[in-house]
């Protein structure tokens, strides 16, 4: 189970649920006062760019996956920005192409006598941060499973679908676990959909990586959250454990107030480009 | 000495012969392949990483290098040698690329710059015979970094499978030479080296990792994999090459990706 190889020939979805309601203008607690909308978008527009970065060759992006992002607040809907407004599952090579802006930022790069330097970057974004409404959780776990549904009509035997869901996990419309499980039970030939939180909270508490338990977790919502995550899968704990981050067979695809991004590492489209050590 | 050689390779599914990322070397001049009368003959095979940008130019560069440096197989001296020299090329090789893309007014997008700034990455394995003349003793020497492999038959039996030998050390990430020179004593603790001797009848097949983990399952399995390999392009061949890869990866029993192979009959002199 979850072997098989990400293709143009047998690709797979990722879909991101982006929470946008009213309790996301609070502060992070980790953050140095930063909005938790604002690092919710973050986050993803960094995934949606690690995304295309490791599927860029030289013609282009390679449709590897096809990408929806759906936001909840005021309603539950399409949330990408820009010329992709609207649109639902995209391929990967237009997410690439249409970005809603390209932002210049700052990186600070080795100067190589031991200092840094700083150097511009161009940051795409697709999605603007936005905070109104309630969080209706369950209504956007249930339209999750309707696309992931789908998708494995016509694609049976791919890896199996990822959906992310990038929230302070104060749920409005009840408990979403009964959502979240039916998306879970939804399955390819190669294994169920895999169901990943990366939780933004205004506690205070130490950031978290790819917990195996809930008795750290600080609150009743990284609970929940951490509840209905899918285990990683054993292949994914191997890319994590190489990457620093202290993996046992109960960890899952959780993370509080940390990020996520490294979970596009744990996606297999051929031959990793890594460095001999 | 007296050699066949014979190349095949193919694209992963749904790719296009532009989009392979393998790539082979048969000496003196990379393009050698029939029957073959040499005192010595070098070839060489390399698989670029699916997750680099010119992946292909680097395998090429590799392949080159590795086929044209007589010393390449014979000592990681001469492997670092190889590696520098194909290495010391690459900017030369982005700045003709940045050229080309600027001729087609295709400029740089924002999602290539992070893998052009980090360079492209392949294995290489590169296996040199001589030898073989009257009194001489039949030689040959191989040198490889990485997954693609090396396969020594004689008589229906496999006398050597190189560098790897177990189908478990095949997996998403290989050893790779970067395109980026990196430290000499970083590389050369990934270096495999390895000499034998060859007789006329031996066959040789050199291997990028789907075909070579196919041959390793099967001769585990007591399966004779050669025997299909040594057909092709026969007239006992019951399809051709990239048919008979595709009917492998339908059954699962491949695993999808550029798939390369060359085979080098060493020929009876009767």
């Amino acid at each position: 189970m979850y072997s098989t190889e990400i293709s143009r020939s047998n690709p797979t979805c990722f879909v991101f649920l982006i929470d946008q309601s009213a309790s996301m203008q609070d502060n992070i607690g980790s953050g140095e006062g930063q909005r938790k909308c604002d690092v919710v978008a973050d986050s993803l527009n960094r995934l949606l760019s690690e995304l295309c970065i490791k599927c860029a060759k030289e013609e282009g992006v390679r449709n590897y996956f096809y990408v929806a992002v759906i936001g909840y607040g005021s309603n539950v809907g399409p949330a990408l920005a820009g010329r992709l407004a609207g649109r639902e599952l995209v391929p990967l090579s237009e997410i690439a192409s249409t970005p809603a802006r390209l932002e210049a930022r700052v990186r600070k790069i080795s100067d190589g006598a031991g200092g840094l330097a700083d150097v511009e970057v161009k940051f795409p974004v697709w999605v603007d941060p936005i905070a109104s409404g309630g969080t209706p959780m369950s209504q956007a776990l249930t339209r999750a499973q309707s696309i992931v549904s789908a998708w494995l009509d016509e694609h049976p035997t791919c890896f199996p679908p990822v959906v992310l869901n990038l929230s302070d996990g104060e749920s409005t419309d009840g408990d979403p676990t009964a959502a979240a499980t039916a998306l879970r039970e939804l399955a390819s030939t190669d294994g169920s959909t895999l169901l990943f939180n990366l939780h933004v909270s205004s506690d205070a508490s130490p950031a978290v990586s790819f917990a195996d338990g809930d008795d750290a977790l600080p609150n009743q919502h990284a609970k929940l959250l951490f509840g209905f995550s899918s285990p990683l899968p054993e292949h994914m704990r191997t890319y994590a454990q190489q990457q620093g981050y202290k993996v046992s067979d109960r960890t899952r695809g959780f993370v509080f107030n940390s990020d996520l991004s490294s979970v596009v590492q744990f996606l297999d489209i051929g031959t990793r480009a890594t460095d001999l050590r | 000495m007296q050699v066949h050689v014979s190349t095949f390779w193919t694209p992963k599914r749904g790719g296009t012969q532009r989009e392979y990322e393998d790539a082979f070397w048969v000496g003196p001049d990379g393009t050698g392949a029939g029957d073959l009368q040499l005192d010595a003959l070098t070839v060489a095979i390399a698989d670029g990483a699916s997750e680099s940008l010119l992946a292909r130019r680097w395998a090429q560069r590799l392949v080159t290098s590795f086929g044209t440096m007589p010393d390449a197989t014979t000592g990681a001296a001469g492997f670092l040698a190889a590696y520098r020299t194909a290495a010391m090329g690459w900017d030369d090789e982005i700045s003709a690329y940045l050229a080309e893309r600027r001729a087609r007014d295709s400029p740089i997008q924002w999602y290539e710059q992070p893998g052009l700034a980090k360079g492209a990455h392949s294995t290489v394995t590169a296996l040199q015979f001589w030898g073989g003349q009257k009194d001489e003793r039949a030689r040959w020497a191989a040198a490889g970094l990485g997954d693609s492999c090396l396969f020594q038959v004689r008589d229906e039996g496999m006398l050597v499978s190189f560098p790897i030998a177990d189908t478990a050390e095949f997996s998403y990430q290989p050893s790779l030479l970067p395109s980026r020179e990196t430290e000499e004593d970083v590389v050369r603790r990934h270096i495999c080296l390895r000499t034998g001797e060859w007789m006329a009848g031996d066959t040789f097949y050199l291997a990028t990792d789907a075909l070579a983990a196919w041959f390793l399952r099967s001769a585990a399995e007591d399966g004779r994999p050669w025997e299909p390999l040594r057909d092709l392009d026969t007239v006992d061949a019951d399809s051709d090459f990239p048919d008979w890869v595709e009917e492998r990866r339908d059954r699962l029993e491949m695993h999808d990706d550029d798939t390369t192979l060359i085979r080098i009959d060493a020929i009876r002199e009767d």
